[in-house]
């Protein structure tokens, strides 16, 4: 349930922040610095390749011939080198692995000879709070490796910044990390009890960095022991505590401060069809839920989404509810819940969209909205509320008329912008391929495309579309005019 | 069209009869002053007025012992004055008739019926047209009149005090110095009414005039008995610039058109146009593709003034369309959508909002002016399922709704431990009763299942329970601080 508080969430986490630490005897030959050359897609053009762009960030040995770092660092990856301590040679690596949702990627070397002999960190478990840390890594300030200290000051379920949507178990601690650590190992005992990866600037508050403790690392490594990343699950709900003497007595709940009230179930999730609004969740896999969400694991109070957290898709968890004043036992069987994703930022993806008659069409996430400054209530309404509203279920993608590339066939049009498609000459839109296929017909005098909350349809005439098609796309530079997505 | 001259109607009128031809009208003699203090009620705290402030305008001295002046003079009004400007004699005036959309409103003095006996009513100028010459008059503090000459360039029909409410306006270019108190100016030519100034540019010069047709429009309205207000067509449509649209359409290279992409459920449109229709013609009058008519004084103008401020309530208006590319003429009854059956009320004067308290959860009905709450910029600050429901009401008012009841904040007392946070949450049930207006959350308080109030909103959190007899309690203790806990009405 890492989207838990979606809407909630206040988030001023700053990403890119990164860390690197180590102990006196350290193995400073295995952490490296990574430096990386991304190809960033530009929303607004779609059909261009993107922005060049690049940064460094830091990387560790976590097994032969496998680096750890973060995500974030070696995103829409063109180009990634390594580079060791005490050696200026770049070497070339490549991406195996990469978790956007919990900002951990693992490379490895086209050759790895010259780490032949380097001893790769164990990671450790989670540090106690109070403990000392050390942050090893390649920030700003400098070319040679860094180490900074500090102590464990607070273990919390938080947002990650890099996709914006997931939380999971954080470490903070008050060493200081800046650019460039991010990627880079924390030590503490000789192991890696986490990966330095965001941090608030120095103007919003001190001293308070973020790592991702080894219970995130170790669930990222199992993950990919089979070759491929699966990505979190998601019970898909939301709760709500049962604070307030009244909930109790309505819900028939003795005062003793156990469970905690359902309230949204996303009815395609997880727990969709298993629970329903005001039940209430009293023992998760066997752990008692406080009316705080928090569980006892392991010793501590955390949040009881740590349960979910530590496993893969096609587990079950075992719930213990309370409906219609009676305890009931229900199983779920997890998977992802993909409509939560509209809202993540997302990388490694080239844009798809369709430009017709100058009209580009393309399909409704985070990223789009960031691009084009989305001001239109429809498209604002349909990105904040597609989960909560269930706009998914009708419209699994939501295609927005996002801008228009002017010519005489469409100088009528830009009332038209920022609105959302319903259908193409009668054809109800539910993705970007049903818009290509609808705009490729070839039947009837006129192109219809009818937009939601616009009663004035858009009409083209289709004898002039070709001629206007291969004037546009000259005119305009636009290589090819549609790009769907990978071939499938 | 009832086109009756306005000297006609007064004719009927006894009363009015003796002055009709007797008098010109002149500055001190015609022109009053009014003073309002005015006093909003809170939408944060609907249970409480705001701090009053005071309004200084000038009315135009009417026949038969009234005054005419702006809505905006009078809106939320506590008190109303109306002073003579050459002897500073004072009487305190009521509002027989206001109307926010076209901003008009008409007084007498409360109970000095005499108190006019001795001025000199306006006529009403009929007809006002380009370069005209006219009088903006004013009055020094010492009650000196002053007369500042402004020369009519054009009129459009655009919004003047609401934002939702489109009438014909004059529009006249020369310095106008204000003077004290001089909220509103009656304006003259040849020493007649020929409209209110509503407001003033001075980067520009140019004066805004609330002009005589509106007025007599309003005025016989006032004559007719009941007053029931400017007809509403109640459509959304769109322009046919567009040559491919056009075709589209089947509409011939004469045409004009205007697109109806919207019919609004309750207005006259409703069931005599369907959205698609495209309509040609308007009691005679061709609309443009841009919908613009041909003026004969004016020259084009929105075609709204052919439906709003020319025809009454209770016309007939003749329409040609274009209906699933066939030529044809229609005709209905104009009528006016009363604002109290908005879904979301788009304005709110001189009344308090409705809400309803349980135990420190209020509850009011969605406004437009509660959304402004949220600033300048609320079309984009405010929450989007409320700005949604604002620009779709239909989506609600299909559900059976007669407003929007939500819940707006929490007044923290021990029966709302854990809900601080929460607000602007739209309600859907309480009690296991559907919410469909203000009365229906004071209806279903009194229900509690098991001694708990089951609210319970359309997202998150969904469901909460409130202590029925603890907010019993606390209500009345809030009775004590705050004064009421409800108004239903």
């Amino acid at each position: 349930m890492k989207h838990l508080f979606l809407y909630l969430s206040l988030n001023l986490l700053i990403s890119c922040i990164a860390y690197a630490e180590e102990k006196n005897n350290s193995n400073y030959e295995a952490v490296v610095r990574i430096e990386n050359s991304s190809l960033n897609p530009d929303y607004k053009t779609p059909w261009n390749s993107g922005r060049d762009s690049g940064g460094n960030g830091t990387g560790w040995l976590v097994a032969e011939n496998k680096f750890l770092t973060n995500a974030h660092v070696v995103s829409n990856s063109r180009i990634v080198y390594i580079k060791k301590v005490g050696d200026a040679k770049p070497y070339r690596a490549r991406i195996v692995h990469i978790a956007h949702d919990c900002d951990l990627a693992m490379l490895e070397l086209e050759d790895p000879a010259a780490f032949e002999g380097v001893k790769p960190f164990d990671v450790g478990t989670l540090p106690q709070l109070d403990t000392t840390v050390k942050v090893i890594g390649y920030p700003i300030g400098g070319e040679r490796i860094s180490i900074t200290s500090g102590v464990v000051s607070r273990i919390d379920f938080l947002s990650y910044s890099h996709t914006s949507v997931d939380l999971h178990l954080t470490v903070q601690i008050d060493a200081a990390i800046n650019p460039g650590n991010s990627g880079g190992p924390v030590i503490q005992g000789g192991k890696v009890v986490g990966v330095a990866f965001q941090g608030y600037s120095g103007n919003i508050a001190q001293n308070t960095g973020y790592m991702i403790p080894p219970p995130v690392i170790k669930r990222f490594l199992k993950d990919v022991e089979d070759g491929n990343y699966d990505h979190y699950v998601d019970l898909s709900m939301s709760d709500f505590p049962l604070l307030n003497p009244s909930q109790r007595i309505a819900l028939g709940l003795p005062n003793d401060g156990i469970g905690i009230m359902v309230s949204n179930v996303e009815e395609d999730g997880s727990a969709g069809g298993i629970l329903k609004t005001g039940d209430v969740l009293l023992e998760i896999d066997g752990l008692t839920v406080k009316s705080n969400g928090l569980i006892n694991y392991g010793g501590e109070d955390v949040n009881m989404n740590e349960i979910v957290e530590r496993k893969f898709a096609g587990d079950v968890i075992d719930l213990k509810i309370w409906r219609n004043k009676q305890p009931m036992n229900k199983r779920v069987t997890l998977k992802r819940f993909m409509p939560y994703l509209i809202a993540a930022r997302k990388y490694d993806e080239k844009p798809r969209y369709v430009m017709f008659a100058g009209l580009v069409f393309q399909p409704l996430d985070r990223n789009l909205m960031a691009a084009h400054n989305m001001k239109s209530l429809q498209v604002r309404y349909h990105f904040d509320s597609y989960v909560s509203s269930n706009i998914y279920k009708e419209r699994p993608e939501v295609i927005v008329l996002t801008s228009i590339l002017p010519d005489s066939i469409n100088s009528y049009f830009n009332q038209f912008t920022q609105s959302i498609v319903d259908k193409v000459n009668g054809i109800a839109v539910k993705n970007l391929k049903d818009v290509h296929s609808a705009l490729s017909k070839n039947d009837g005098d006129y192109i219809v495309i009818n937009l939601l909350g616009n009663g004035r349809p858009i009409v083209i005439e289709k004898s002039k579309i070709e001629e206007a098609q291969k004037r546009i796309q000259s005119k305009y530079n636009v290589i090819k005019d549609n790009y769907l997505g990978p071939i499938e | 069209m009832k086109q009756f001259s306005y000297t006609l109607i007064i004719s009927i009128s006894h009363l009015f009869v003796c002055y009709v031809d007797a008098f010109a009208a002149s500055a001190e003699k015609s022109v009053i002053r009014v003073n309002t203090t005015m006093q909003a009620f809170s939408l944060i705290q609907p249970w409480e007025k705001g701090a009053a402030s005071t309004r200084l305008g000038l009315g135009a001295v009417l026949p038969n012992n009234k005054v005419l002046v702006t809505a905006q003079m009078v809106t939320d009004a506590t008190y109303i004055e109306l002073e003579k400007p050459d002897s500073s004699e004072k009487t305190t005036a009521k509002v027989l008739t206001v109307d926010y959309e076209a901003n008009l409103a008409l007084l007498e003095p409360l109970n000095d019926k005499n108190f006019l006996s001795d001025r000199e009513p306006f006529l009403l100028n009929e007809k006002l047209s380009p370069s005209d010459e006219l009088e903006a008059w004013q009055f020094e503090s010492n009650g000196t009149p002053v007369s500042t000459k402004i020369t009519v360039s054009k009129a459009e029909v655009r919004k003047s005090f609401l934002d939702t409410s489109n009438f014909l306006q004059v529009q006249a270019n020369g310095p106008v110095q204000y003077r004290s108190g001089s909220f509103t100016l009656p304006v003259a030519k040849n020493k007649k009414l020929a409209g209110l100034l509503v407001s003033y540019s001075s980067k520009d010069q140019i004066s805004s005039i609330l002009p005589t047709s509106i007025i007599k429009h309003f005025l016989k309205d006032i004559e007719n008995g009941e007053y029931t207000g400017f007809p509403n067509l109640g459509i959304m449509y769109s322009q046919t610039l567009d040559e491919q649209f056009r075709q589209y359409l089947k509409l011939g290279k004469d045409d004009g058109g205007v697109f109806v992409s919207k019919v609004i459920e309750g207005a006259s449109a409703s069931g005599n146009l369907k959205s698609g229709d495209v309509i040609l013609e308007i009691n005679g009058n061709k609309i443009d593709s841009r919908g613009n008519y041909d003026d004969k004084v004016w020259g084009k103008l929105k075609f709204g003034n052919l439906v709003r401020g020319i025809p009454f309530t209770g016309d007939i208006i003749e329409m040609e369309i274009i209906r699933k590319g066939e030529r044809m003429k229609v005709s209905f009854e104009l009528i006016r959508r009363p604002t109290e059956d908005y879904l979301i009320d788009p304005y709110m004067f001189d009344r308090g909002p409705k809400f309803s308290i349980i135990g420190g959860l209020v509850f009011q009905e969605l406004s437009v002016p509660f959304l402004k709450l949220f600033g300048n910029d609320w079309r984009t600050r405010a929450p989007i399922k409320l700005l949604m429901a604002h620009a779709n009401p239909e989506m609600y008012e299909k559900q059976g709704n007669r407003k929007l009841v939500i819940m707006t904040r929490t007044i923290p007392t021990p029966a709302t431990l854990g809900y601080e946070r929460l607000s602007t949450l739209i309600v859907t049930k309480i009690n296991g009763v559907p919410v469909k207006d203000i009365k229906d959350v004071h209806e279903a308080s009194k229900s509690p299942i098991g001694g708990q109030h089951r609210i319970e909103f359309e997202s998150y959190p969904k469901l909460i329970f409130l202590d029925a007899s603890l907010s019993s309690r606390l209500n009345k203790a809030l009775e004590q601080r705050i004064g009421i806990t409800q108004r239903l009405d």
